[in-house]
């Protein structure tokens, strides 16, 4: 890439972020700025996840343990030192971010070092016993200040002083996705990826393949610390409570779910996983009531959903069909599960027991996603994009109705 | 930064209560055992992860609480109008656990996972997250979980705690605290008495005041005999249902070991568990002994949560099984994943270990020694205690 290039993307990174920045404190209201934080620490565990998973493909499961050590490092120093050394607001929380991100890679170099010796499920399962025993003793743990008081603990600390900067959370998430990025196109990243397809192949063409592995669990987890700090300080509380195992799981889904290995997808699938939810959280019924949904409307829904993934499988089964035709198949389906599921929530409506029976859509919201999330999986298997990335040639070719030059599929 | 009180060291290990703990722990192990199976037993057909296998367990432990209602053991029903419980009571409840875990799996099974079959396999762990996830939730908004229900106690007929002395202590030490009980509830009764004749219950008379203060003194003499007592003797106490659950298990694991070694079924497992593509050109229906398998394995699973739920008491919320379903796994790794006579040897190490940290001292770490446990072995044993750990060939 030209250097030009490089120095204009740089640029309208940190001019977007800016942008990102102003446009939410212009227009948004405290809890929606909170959610675009989120969002983008989100961005950057699940890119970050990827790196780990996707491209150097050791199954990682315990993400949120380094996400958590990022969070207590920038909660412990806050507590003891905030204030005493010549660090205020933004540099204090610069200089935080970079000491999150030291530890959570030392604690990366101690998990990755195991992934030496162990493969695939057993290395999951210490990756998972690691991010549960430093919960564990995270909540265990009452460190008492000079003053008396108990910090941390079960209840949680307090994280003092709240900077919450948007377009630093976002330009944390893109340097995290640049870094990605870069490195699957350096020397270094070819070897992550040949290490992800075949071990002891790429041993035998003279890959490092510890070096790397360890490498990868470095990096990937020093980005999670970092994004654990912001979360501290923005969040201006952290407890264990925060970083369950669930946590992991969802990052992982969003990984897989987004298409194993590719950024773009990461990328997407954190920000639709994370949305939904919290849309759905907050749907009103037109009147301002709290929504609900009729039993006979759900069994509706749910009826059509099986009935679409049933007939995609088998479709997919049958035809291979070119890209266009699949995409089309897809649209068709989707338009397909709107009209049959209403259909059938109009049929059995008609059943007094079904019309009477009312849930509401926000207690609801869990089991939708978990519920969309198998569909998709069924539906789709490598992941929403598969490898693929996001490129602006493709793009320009798509815009320009060519047709790609390589076989994709 | 003075460490604080997380960090202390135990105040002191009461040694005379090892034995019982000891016990205690190998009889939790026994539950950890049961679940652990489950997973082994699907690991080493499907090489799959089945997230959704402790929430199995909690729909297990709902069927049996449904079970128990039905049979008029209901929180509503006033405590003298329970009816009798038996061990035929305990015996269709379980029944039905496992029958209905067993079509859970199933369905699970035949919906989630074998479609994936052919794909990625983290695709496949995703979907048994999502399983799990739909289950946790989905429980979330049908079952009763305000308050969390218990099982009635009464539903178990084994209440009474086994006491076994090992050491017997010297006759002068019980007679010692025969005699202090004596005193002491001579010292009671006559200041029982007394406080029938006071005027003010909470003012009292010189009189009275010098019998409370001679009762507390006969109390504590008391509990100091006790307490030397205990530490002369071994004893092992252990409640009755807590022995019914060990048995139970052991007679389950025999008719696994059973079914496994000796029937066609059996080889025709151990076959797929080796090589799944063989097995199926050798004339194996793959599908047929993977849906077996998880009949079994959650039928194992629905037998534990039965079990715990009726004789440990513990309430039953839809993230009942979570715990219990992670250390399982942890416990069939431990074992070597894949092997059934190493997912009963985690299940007990691991309950096992559990019970010794609560005992010295570190409950609030208590969760955390599985997985120390662990890491601890793979690394020294990549493949679990009793599992291979094959250096692949190219």
């Amino acid at each position: 890439m030209a250097l030009r290039v490089r120095i204009a993307s740089i640029l309208a990174g940190l001019a977007g972020c800016w942008l990102l920045d102003a446009l939410c404190r212009g227009l948004l209201r405290e809890s929606e700025q909170r959610l675009v934080v989120l969002a983008g620490l989100y961005v950057t565990l699940a890119v970050s996840l990827n790196l780990i998973n996707g491209i150097a493909g050791q199954f990682s499961i315990g993400h949120a343990a380094f996400y958590q050590i990022g969070a207590y490092t920038a909660g412990y120093l806050a507590f003891f030192y905030y204030g005493k050394l010549p660090l205020q607001g933004v540099p204090w929380l610069v200089a935080m971010l970079l000491l999150g991100m030291i530890t959570a890679a030392l604690a990366g170099l101690v998990v990755g070092l195991p992934s030496l010796r162990l493969r695939g499920d057993y290395l999951a399962i210490v990756t998972l016993g690691f991010g549960e025993i430093i919960r564990i003793v995270v909540q265990a743990i009452d460190l008492t200040a000079p003053t008396g008081e108990q910090v941390g603990g079960a209840l949680g600390m307090n994280v003092e002083p709240r900077i919450r900067i948007i377009g630093l959370v976002w330009l944390f998430a893109l340097t995290c996705i640049a870094v990605t990025r870069n490195l699957c196109k350096s020397s270094h990243g070819l070897a992550l990826l040949s290490i992800r397809e075949d071990e002891i192949a790429s041993a035998a063409m003279g890959v490092q393949v510890p070096k790397m592995k360890v490498a990868a669990f470095m990096i990937g987890s020093a980005f999670a610390g970092g994004a654990g700090v912001l979360l501290a300080h923005s969040e201006s509380f952290i407890s264990p409570s925060m970083f369950p195992m669930d946590l992991s799981f969802i990052v992982l889904t969003m990984v897989v779910l987004g298409g194993s290995g590719s950024i773009t997808g990461a990328v997407i699938a954190a920000l639709t996983l994370f949305y939904v939810p919290e849309y759905l959280r907050g749907l009103k019924a037109p009147d301002g009531t709290a929504l609900t949904a009729t039993g006979a409307s759900l069994l509706g829904w749910v009826a059509a959903v099986v009935a679409a993934v049933v007939v995609v499988r088998w479709l997919a089964y049958r035809y291979r069909g070119t890209a266009r035709q699949r995409a089309l198949g897809y649209l068709l389906t989707a338009v397909g599960v709107l009209v049959l599921g209403r259909l059938l929530g109009w049929g059995l409506s008609f059943l007094p027991a079904l019309q009477q029976a009312e849930y509401e859509v926000q207690k609801l919201r869990m089991v939708i996603f978990a519920g969309s999330l198998i569909v998709i999986m069924l539906v789709r298997p490598e992941g929403v994009l598969g490898r693929h990335e996001f490129s602006w040639d493709r793009l320009a070719r798509v815009l320009r109705r060519q047709r790609p030059k390589e076989a994709t599929g | 930064m003075a460490p604080g009180a997380g960090l202390s060291l135990a105040a002191a290990l009461d040694f005379g209560t090892l034995p019982s703990q000891v016990v205690n722990g190998v009889l939790n192990g026994a539950i950890y055992a049961l679940i652990a199976l489950g997973y082994t037993m699907v690991y080493g057909v499907l090489r799959l992860i089945n997230f959704a296998h402790g929430e199995v367990y909690m729909l297990g432990a709902y069927t049996a609480l449904f079970v128990s209602w039905a049979y008029g053991f209901r929180p509503d029903v006033p405590p003298d109008q329970l009816p009798e419980s038996s061990l035929a009571t305990l015996l269709v409840m379980m029944l039905a656990s496992m029958a209905v875990c067993a079509t859970v799996g199933v369905l699970i099974e035949r919906f989630a996972y074998r479609p994936m079959r052919n794909q990625a396999r983290i695709s496949s762990l995703i979907t048994a997250i999502g399983v799990s996830l739909l289950l946790q939730y989905g429980g979330g908004l049908f079952l009763p979980q305000n308050p969390p229900p218990t099982m009635n106690e009464r539903v178990n007929p084994y209440r009474q705690t086994l006491e076994l002395t090992l050491v017997g202590a010297p006759r002068e030490l019980s007679q010692a605290v025969e005699a202090a009980r004596e005193e002491f509830q001579k010292a009671e009764r006559a200041f029982e008495e007394r406080l029938q004749a006071e005027k003010d219950r909470f003012n009292l008379s010189p009189e009275g005041e010098r019998l409370r203060d001679a009762k507390f003194e006969a109390e504590r003499r008391l509990r100091d005999a006790e307490s030397r007592l205990n530490s002369a003797q071994v004893t092992v106490r252990v409640s009755a249902g807590r022995l019914a659950i060990l048995l139970a298990s052991l007679a389950l694991m025999f008719l696994l070991r059973q079914l496994v070694l000796f029937t066609p079924t059996g080889r025709a497992m151990r076959a797929v568990s080796q090589d799944f593509d063989s097995a199926a050109l050798m004339g194996v229906n793959v599908d047929r002994i993977v849906t077996i398998t998880f009949v079994i394995g959650s039928a194992l699973a629905g037998a534990g949560a039965m079990m715990t739920a009726t004789f440990l008491g513990t309430s039953i919320t839809p993230y009942y099984g979570v715990l219990p379903g992670v250390k399982a796994f942890v416990a069939a790794v431990l074992g070597g994943i894949g092997n059934i006579p190493g997912a009963v040897l985690g299940g007990l190490l691991m309950g096992l270990a559990e019970t010794l940290v609560i005992w010295a001292g570190y409950s609030q770490f208590a969760d955390a020694v599985a997985f120390v446990v662990l890491i601890v072995v793979l690394l020294f044993r990549p493949g679990g205690l009793l599992g291979s750990s094959a250096v692949e060939k190219v």
